[in-house]
């Protein structure tokens, strides 16, 4: 890879009270990139990103950030949103804002004044001296992401951004972290939910009991299914049947089926030498869904599709 | 200084919460309002006590046989004090006054300690004899200076009035030492009931970043060992506000008693073994290492709880083990030397309130900087101790680096 990197892990292992949480992961986040670590609950992605942050260490393994070893020398020029959100209640929203900055190195009354802004900008310019228990969790949430990015971080990280977001704010997050990658900025985030990855990721890391199955671009991830053929014929049955391959399945009228090795010329001269009458033909490149059955196996799919029909993070 | 940067944010944000909080004032009241109580119910029952306590003997004789003995008394308690002689009472002798005195002893209400019947000449006390046998040789003493008093107005002759000659000295040792005892135990006792007051604030600080999850926040933005530091010094401004406001009220409270009862009383002249410009900021340094030393401590102990229950119930080990500093502490004030004393000043958890008493003792003032610059590592090594411990159990975290590895002081590094 030719580009510096934000993140790099080797091997990194982490067991607790004797079972393995994280077995010998390696992650490499691109400068400017927006990456996406997907998984189910229990997969291992908050450990993951705790240890690159150096929340906590790793018990073997290595790892840097923005190219330190030693990851909370770098701390003021991160942006971490942790999966269990946190702040204090009485606290109000603008000094809630400017206290992570402060966190982070930057002067309060730069926070507050950019904090400030960020209310007013995001349409809460209501809430600014509202204390952090009179609002909604969503609200919270938001404020506590302001507070991730209020000191201008070289690299955001955030562990499942999404969960506990409406629609709205959901979009309004996407925004953020792209606008947030176009000014150069690096964001890696975790998640169960496929297509928030799908939409925003050049690259991911598919982890699943805590190993990573997968690491590199999305496209890459894709391409390892082959894509999808969606066949509609007039005629029933011919010859032209001898084309389609054995694992072919009919579902209301239209034949699906991986498009063979061969490619797609062969067989759309098999199909017309063979008098199927094509009515419709598609040839669709897999999603990344597809292609998260196909590395980390239907059982770790099945649990992100609960852990994202009960909208929780993990 | 990373740190000590990281350090102030979390403590500005700790001080302001507790200052600004409603509940601050209480906290600020609670010690003044217990001090005023104490001493008003001490005033008022021990000079309940002392009148209860008093004992009662019944005189049963002549009119003027009581009278001597009464006179008497009037005459020495207004050279000693009203507690050093039994009250004494007339009652009336009956026909037998060997019997009426066993009834004067078994009448509950009279509560007679003792019962005088006969003469002067020939005098009888009955009552129980108590091992100071308190009420029979004051008795005697009564019945004597009676005796001699009758006798000289008998031979009407009066000893020439004495006049005693007076050399008045500004100190003598004796009382010096004493006073300068009081000192050091007077701040010992300063130290300890203030960090009591606020161990289980060091306790539950934790709990609520714990609680409130921003833990994780913190964690990932400072160093571990900020956080601590950070509380510990915002508990340590709180606790110097309160000092400030209740030296401030004590100071006035002692001006005012001594500028109205100025002619009554006179407040004793001592100065502490290292002198007073040097005992004060000692006593402020001690006080800052001793909480610093304890609450780092506590903080680290307070750490482990997840709950407000947890710490309720370590609190009740944590009091008992400040009551156990406090006596080794102690020993500085009533010992002489040998090795209890010397474990007192060495062991880092007592020698703050040790050596504030060497210094109300002792004018030698270089063992104080050496002992500051040891408690002072003390509190560094506990800081780190506490910080790793919770990093490693609340966190899960294997370890990182050495105890004494103290490369968080480090500026980062760029990019």
């Amino acid at each position: 890879m030719s580009a510096a990197l934000a993140i790099e892990a080797k091997g990194l292992f982490k067991s607790f009270d004797g079972k393995p949480a994280v077995r010998g992961v390696d992650i490499a986040v691109p400068e400017g990139s927006i990456y996406g670590v997907l998984g189910p609950n229990g997969a291992g992605k908050t450990t993951t990103l705790r240890m690159l942050l150096g929340i906590i260490e790793p018990d073997r393994g290595e790892r840097t950030l923005l190219g330190n070893s030693r990851p909370l020398e770098m701390a003021r020029v991160v942006g971490y949103l942790p999966e269990e959100r946190g702040l204090y209640p009485a606290m109000k929203t603008r000094e809630a804002i400017a206290f992570m900055g402060a966190l982070r190195g930057l002067p309060l009354d730069i926070g507050r004044k950019r904090g400030e802004i960020l209310l007013q900008q995001n349409g809460l310019g209501d809430y600014i001296d509202k204390p952090i228990k009179s609002l909604s969790k969503g609200m919270a949430q938001t404020i506590q992401l302001f507070g991730t990015i209020v000191h201008k971080p070289k690299l955001i990280v955030l562990d499942e951004p999404f969960s506990g977001l409406d629609a709205i704010n959901q979009g309004r997050l996407e925004h953020m972290i792209r606008d947030e990658a176009a000014a150069g900025t690096t964001v890696i985030f975790s998640t169960h939910v496929i297509h928030h990855a799908e939409r925003l990721c050049e690259r991911i890391a598919i982890i699943a009991g805590g190993e990573v199955r997968f690491e590199g671009l999305v496209k890459e991830a894709r391409e390892r299914l082959r894509p999808q053929v969606c066949l509609k014929t007039r005629a029933a049955d011919g010859k032209w049947r001898s084309a389609l391959p054995r694992d072919a399945r009919l579902e209301d009228d239209h034949w699906t089926f991986e498009l063979p090795g061969t490619g797609i010329e062969p067989l759309l001269k098999a199909l017309l030498d063979g008098g199927a009458g094509i009515e419709e033909l598609s040839v669709e490149r897999r999603g990344l869904h597809d292609a998260f059955v196909a590395i980390a196996g239907e059982t770790a799919a099945r649990e992100m599709e609960a852990d994202e029909a009960m909208g929780d993070g993990g | 200084m990373r740190l000590w940067e990281s350090a102030w944010v979390i403590a500005r944000r700790d001080f302001v919460a507790q200052v600004f909080s409603r509940f601050f004032i209480l906290f600020l009241l609670a010690p003044v309002v217990l001090f005023g109580f104490m001493i008003f119910f001490s005033l008022s029952t021990d000079a309940q006590d002392r009148t209860a306590s008093q004992p009662v003997v019944a005189v049963v004789s002549d009119s003027t046989t009581y009278n001597a003995l009464s006179q008497t008394r009037s005459r020495l308690v207004g050279s000693m004090s009203e507690q050093s002689f039994p009250t004494l009472r007339y009652v009336d002798p009956g026909e037998d006054v060997r019997a009426q005195a066993q009834a004067l002893l078994a009448d509950e209400t009279g509560n007679f300690s003792g019962v005088f019947s006969g003469t002067l000449d020939q005098p009888v006390l009955t009552g129980p004899v108590r091992s100071s046998d308190f009420v029979g040789r004051r008795m005697q003493l009564l019945i004597e200076e009676s005796r001699r008093t009758a006798a000289l107005e008998g031979a009407r002759a009066s000893p020439a009035p004495l006049r005693l000659e007076r050399v008045v000295t500004t100190q003598a040792s004796g009382s010096v030492a004493n006073l300068r005892r009081a000192l050091g135990q007077g701040a010992q006792a300063l130290i300890f009931s203030i960090t009591l007051m606020l161990a289980t604030l060091a306790l539950s600080t934790l709990v609520e970043e714990k609680s409130n999850k921003i833990i994780e926040v913190l964690a990932a933005s400072v160093p571990l060992e900020s956080i601590f530091l950070g509380k510990l010094i915002a508990m340590l401004g709180i606790s110097l506000v309160g000092l400030a406001l209740w030296g401030a009220m004590l100071a006035t409270a002692v001006t005012l008693f001594y500028n109205l009862f100025s002619d009554w009383v006179s407040l004793p002249s001592v100065s502490p073994g290292v002198g007073w410009l040097a005992f004060v900021p000692l006593l402020l340094l001690y006080y800052t290492t001793n909480f610093m030393l304890l609450a780092a401590l506590f903080l680290g102990i307070g750490a482990q709880a997840t709950s407000i229950r947890e710490i309720q119930t370590v609190s009740m080990p944590v009091v008992l083990m400040q009551l156990m500093i406090l006596l080794l502490a102690m020993t500085v004030v009533n010992g002489q030397g040998g090795a209890m004393v010397w474990f007192a000043y060495l062991f880092p958890l007592s020698s703050p309130m040790a050596m504030i008493a060497l210094a109300s003792k002792s004018s030698l003032l270089w063992p104080h900087l050496l002992a500051l610059a040891w408690q002072a590592l003390w509190v560094v090594i506990m800081v780190r101790l506490s910080s790793r411990l919770f990093r490693r159990t609340v966190f899960k975290s294997s370890s990182s680096g050495s105890l004494f590895r103290l490369n968080f002081w480090k500026k980062p590094a760029s990019g």
